[in-house]
């Protein structure tokens, strides 16, 4: 019967698939071959142009045509400018040298002119032109990086962007697709150039959170908008307390939804962090002890690898310099200086930094001069205000425990919630949280050990002031032999003796070059 | 072009309700010469059509017959207060100013939303027919809490966004959700095994839920009475969840322009593959050919052969006559306010969805809320759409447990209709020729199951061998007869591509 409708069989159907690729794929090796051709003999014409769009349209990731393509276009350029100039001097000329002849010219030249557009819209046009192909690359590919890169390229070729046309275009993109970390880092790119409020940014951000919260990409966009939105003074904490309340609150919401997003647990640990410790290259002096020798030991708060600043030792009416230092262990925490400082007993002594200004205290039976600070002593820091809202998430999450007693994320945030309420009044329930994170998660086994390490090691340290011991001895109690690592060594160089369990007197090893 | 039709059909369909148009798609998509008649000039039969405001009024007051499907229709107007409500819109919707935009409504006599993982949209998919089809996500699934209209926490997003829950309440809702969906054969658990037989409540009230959510899960989710068994409630509740997150944020569908479009994409189906429409047709008589045991249709003096013939209710004079009986009643408002506060009517309301309970909740109605973004209804105005099992022949006083629950407030109600579905009570399958099928007509439901169910049974009994609604083909996968059904044809790729190739012929001529 005629006109009746036949469908493809799939054998039809695969070998027509067949025909299709081998054309293609003829399509692309001659357009390539041609493009390598051309490029060689240096023609960056529009020709070039057409065929890179062809094979861009289908495949944007080749990084080689987009170089070729920004070649033309600054050949283009290159070209349009020149003929501009040569054409504004011989405008000049005719003035310069007045030809009755040429008068006649002239006229030619204006006619000329309409149709040939102004220099500014062609440079326009060129540029547009290629924002117009990465658009529609991105909807062949949108996490294509070359395709991306050559839009920013295009805008900073373009004085005249129009940013706020950008600026849509994200949204639009998020809105298919709300975790293209692409579009995001673009987005941030274009706010910048834009100039858009962060407070407007903020509130785009909450909406796609919104939408779904397990976004990496929109938390960590809060976690760049807020610190400055709200900024905290004391620099202690990442953003203003009243703000971190409410993003306290609403991080819990979402770990609450869906416990097992690892996103909104992440962002909750940013927040419950330390903030800002301003400046990367800055270190902070912990610990340092003076020899009635003369050989001085400094601890940094961090790896220093390139420790080389001026410490001042100011006695009373002297004053020594101490310039040359010398790395004691691996990560570079210890440095001891190479000179012998010749010190007087009975003297108070002062230690002078470009950034910190410390008193030393004495020694008993005069061995020398130290300095201690304890690691993280924070808990003195947070408001009441604030202490309240961590005691109740700290609650919730413990509510929370009793649906859900192996949720490894409840665990790991309970204790760092009473950790950042008062490390040393939770220290032991937050160390059993980690013995059980240890069953339940054990992929992150040595994770787990190493923080309950850290946590043990901030702890006693901050208890050894009180101690009857300080500063000479340092004692790790039976509860910690449990330990598999030794964190914070840099705090350690003031004493003279250190108890440690078995398994760790080995890695003490440092200290004991140390006994000076 | 002449009105003459062919005069033998393999199959003969009278009404173009959504059953009848199911089994026509399905017999012409198998090859099968289909004739289609409906005795109205509109599609959907007697129950399954969208009408404009004039001929709905027109409809409810057209008198009713022994064979007619909507009865005790009534509708009134009101005068509304003349408040200033939306600016932007009229000040005052007279009876005047909306029949002037009547032809704007798709008003349903059986409104239904789809499940988006549902039979429907299933069928709709494999068969490719979902081309034809436009839907629009429904924007809140409702529950009335105590007098107040909330939306329910559907997706995660919902749960996490939503203010009627603590923290813990979403917790516990979460895990609810999550332990309803992995129930199944394989990975129950010990503790919902001890559940089977007994009641879905009971299950509930054992996972420690608060009341609230005790009440989203009866009401929205699970949509479950209180003598629904745990079987029941876990089906139900799965199939809600398993519709989530495909195209909005509810698990709902409903059809832009209205319902009474879904039997028109079948016919559509129907008349792709040959089948031949006639509305405004009816049939006068059916008869048993001895000899060659095919039926005899005579319409408008005219005799027709038929291998078999499907007819849907009312449609064709069959005797014995089967009584019809009070199906469904149905209430249809139309409003210058939607229903509930703003956060669930943002951007003007959308399509919302409430399920309401009375009778301590052993009876239920829906409630379909419909804005112009339905496409069923003009800008400013709402459809609302109520159905419940009829009890009585009076679908006033049926309907007045539930409009009292949510209409008590609302003064802004322009326009109500009132009227019952009625369906034939059931035939016996003796009675009839086997080579005539009837269709039962809508029965009360919020998806299209039954519907598509009895669809693919009646078809099963007249072709049992054959794939009920296979995937039609799209265009570009169709051969015209002559041609090499496996060749490529250069003009059907890409134009760039094309131009490649030619480039290439071109240097390669260049070169010899």
């Amino acid at each position: 019967m005629h006109g009746r409708v036949k469908v493809r069989t799939t054998e039809e159907e695969r070998e027509r698939k067949k025909k299709e690729q081998a054309l293609k794929m003829k399509a692309y090796r001659a357009a390539m071959t041609k493009i390598q051709k051309k490029r060689a003999g240096g023609e960056l014409d529009d020709e070039m142009l057409g065929l890179t769009t062809q094979i861009l349209l289908r495949n944007p990731d080749v990084s080689t045509l987009w170089n070729i393509r920004r070649e033309c276009v600054l050949e283009k350029i290159r070209k349009i400018t020149e003929e501009e100039e040569k054409q504004q001097e011989n405008s000049v000329k005719p003035e310069d040298e007045p030809k009755k002849d040429e008068a006649e010219e002239e006229p030619k030249e204006v006619v000329d002119s309409p149709q040939k557009l102004p220099v500014e819209d062609q440079l326009q046009s060129i540029l547009n032109h290629e924002l117009q192909l990465t658009e529609q690359c991105l909807m062949v590919n949108p996490k294509s990086y070359n395709a991306w890169h050559h839009r920013c390229w295009s805008l900073e070729q373009n004085p005249l962007a129009d940013w706020q046309r950008e600026l849509q275009l994200c949204n639009k993109y998020l809105k298919y697709d709300e975790r293209n970390f692409h579009t995001w880092d673009y987005r941030r790119y274009v706010t910048g150039k834009a100039q858009v409020p962060n407070k407007q940014e903020l509130d785009f951000c909450t909406e796609k959170i919104k939408v779904n919260f397990s976004n990496y990409s929109s938390w960590h966009h809060r976690s760049l908008l807020l610190p400055q939105l709200y900024p905290n003074e004391q620099q202690d904490r990442p953003m203003s307390e009243e703000k971190l309340r409410e993003e306290l609150e609403m991080v819990l919401t979402a770990a609450f939804t869906d416990p097992n997003d690892s996103s909104a647990w992440f962002y909750q640990r940013w927040l419950l962090g330390q903030g800002f410790h301003g400046d990367k290259d800055a270190f902070t002096v912990v610990a340092f002890r003076l020899d009635p020798h003369g050989k001085a030991v400094i601890g940094l708060d961090k790896p220093f690898p390139a420790f080389n600043a001026k410490v001042q030792l100011v006695g009373k009416d002297s004053s020594v310099d101490i310039s040359s230092w010398l790395p004691v262990n691996r990560d570079k925490s210890i440095w001891k200086s190479t000179e012998t400082i010749t010190i007087e007993a009975q003297e108070s002594y002062e230690l002078k930094l470009p950034n910190q200004q410390i008193k030393l205290s004495a020694l008993p039976l005069n061995r020398g001069y130290f300095y201690f600070k304890p690691p993280n002593s924070l808990s003195s820091s947070c408001s009441q205000d604030l202490k309240a809202e961590l005691e109740t998430q700290l609650q919730s999450c413990l509510d929370l425990l009793d649906y859900e007693p192996d949720s490894k994320w409840t665990l790991l945030t309970s204790s760092l919630l009473m950790r950042a309420i008062d490390p040393s009044s939770h220290h032991a329930k937050s160390l059993e949280h980690l013995q059980k994170l240890q069953k339940v998660d054990p992929l992150r086994k040595g994770y787990y050990k190493d923080l309950a390490a850290r946590w043990t090691l901030e702890y006693e340290l901050n208890k050894w002031p009180q101690s009857e011991k300080f500063p000479l001895q340092f004692e790790l109690d039976k509860q910690s032999e449990a330990l598999t690592s030794l964190p914070y060594g840099q705090y350690l160089i003031i004493a003279d003796e250190l108890g440690l369990p078995e398994k760790l007197r080995n890695l003490a090893q440092t200290f004991n070059e140390l006994k000076l | 072009m002449s009105d003459e039709l062919p005069e033998a059909f393999d199959l003969v369909v009278m009404g173009t309700g959504f059953t009848e148009s199911c089994i026509a798609a399905a017999a012409s998509r198998i090859g099968k010469t289909v004739l289609h008649l409906d005795k109205n000039e509109y599609y959907g039969g007697d129950s399954w059509g969208s009408f404009s405001l004039d001929a709905l009024c027109s409809l409810l007051e057209k008198e009713v017959s022994e064979s007619s499907a909507l009865r005790n229709g009534s509708y009134t107007w009101h005068n509304v207060a003349a408040v200033d409500w939306d600016t932007d819109a009229p000040a005052v919707w007279t009876r005047e100013a909306i029949l002037a935009k009547s032809r704007r409504f798709n008003l349903d006599l059986c409104p239904r939303v789809l499940y988006a993982a549902g039979e429907l949209v299933q069928l709709l998919i494999r068969s490719n027919i979902c081309r034809y089809a436009e839907f629009r996500a429904v924007d809140h699934v409702c529950m009335n809490n105590n007098g107040e209209i909330l939306s329910v926490p559907c997706s995660r997003s919902d749960v996490f966004n939503t203010k009627i829950l603590t923290m813990v309440e979403k917790r516990l809702l979460m895990k609810f959700l999550m332990a309803c969906n992995d129930y199944g054969e394989d990975k129950c658990n010990e503790d919902s095994l001890a559940f089977r037989g007994r009641s879905f409540v009971e299950y509930l009230q054992a996972q420690r839920v608060t009341e609230k959510i005790a009440s989203c899960v009866m009401q929205s989710i699970a949509m479950c009475g209180p003598n629904s068994t745990f079987e029941e409630g876990m089906q139900r509740t799965q199939r809600f969840l398993s519709s989530l997150g495909r195209y909005g944020n509810t698990p709902f569908l409903f059809p832009m322009y209205g319902c009474g479009e879904l039997p028109q994409c079948f016919c559509r189906l129907c008349a792709v593959f040959g089948g031949i429409y006639c509305l405004k047709r009816s049939v006068d008589a059916v008869s048993m050919d001895s000899q060659s045991q095919e039926l005899l249709v005579s319409c408008e003096g005219k005799t027709l052969r038929a291998k078999h013939l499907v007819s849907g209710p009312g449609q064709v004079p069959i005797n014995p006559v089967t009584p019809m009986r009070p199906n469904i009643s149905r209430g249809l408002f139309i409003s210058c306010s939607p229903l509930g506060n703003e956060e669930i009517n943002k951007g003007g309301g959308g399509v919302n969805l409430l399920r309401l309970l009375a009778d301590g909740g052993t009876r239920e109605a829906i409630v379909i809320q419909l804005s112009h973004y339905s496409g069923a209804c003009p800008e400013g105005l709402y459809i609302f759409h109520i159905t419940t099992p009829a009890q009585s022949e009076d679908p006033i006083a049926d309907l007045a447990p539930f409009t009292s629950q949510i209409f008590q407030n609302i003064s802004q109600i322009v326009f109500s209709s009132h009227f019952t579905l009625y369906s034939p009570q059931s035939v016996e399958a003796n009675a009839l020729p086997l080579s005539i099928h009837c269709t039962s007509g809508p029965i009360y439901e919020i998806d299209y199951d039954a519907a598509i169910s009895e669809a693919h049974r009646i078809f099963k009994e007249l072709y049992p061998n054959e794939e009920f609604l296979p995937r039609a083909p799209d265009p570009e996968e169709i051969v015209i007869d002559g041609e090499d059904p496996s060749a490529l044809n250069e003009h059907s790729l890409p134009e760039d591509l094309r131009a490649q190739l030619h480039d290439m012929e071109l240097n390669s001529t260049e070169n010899q």
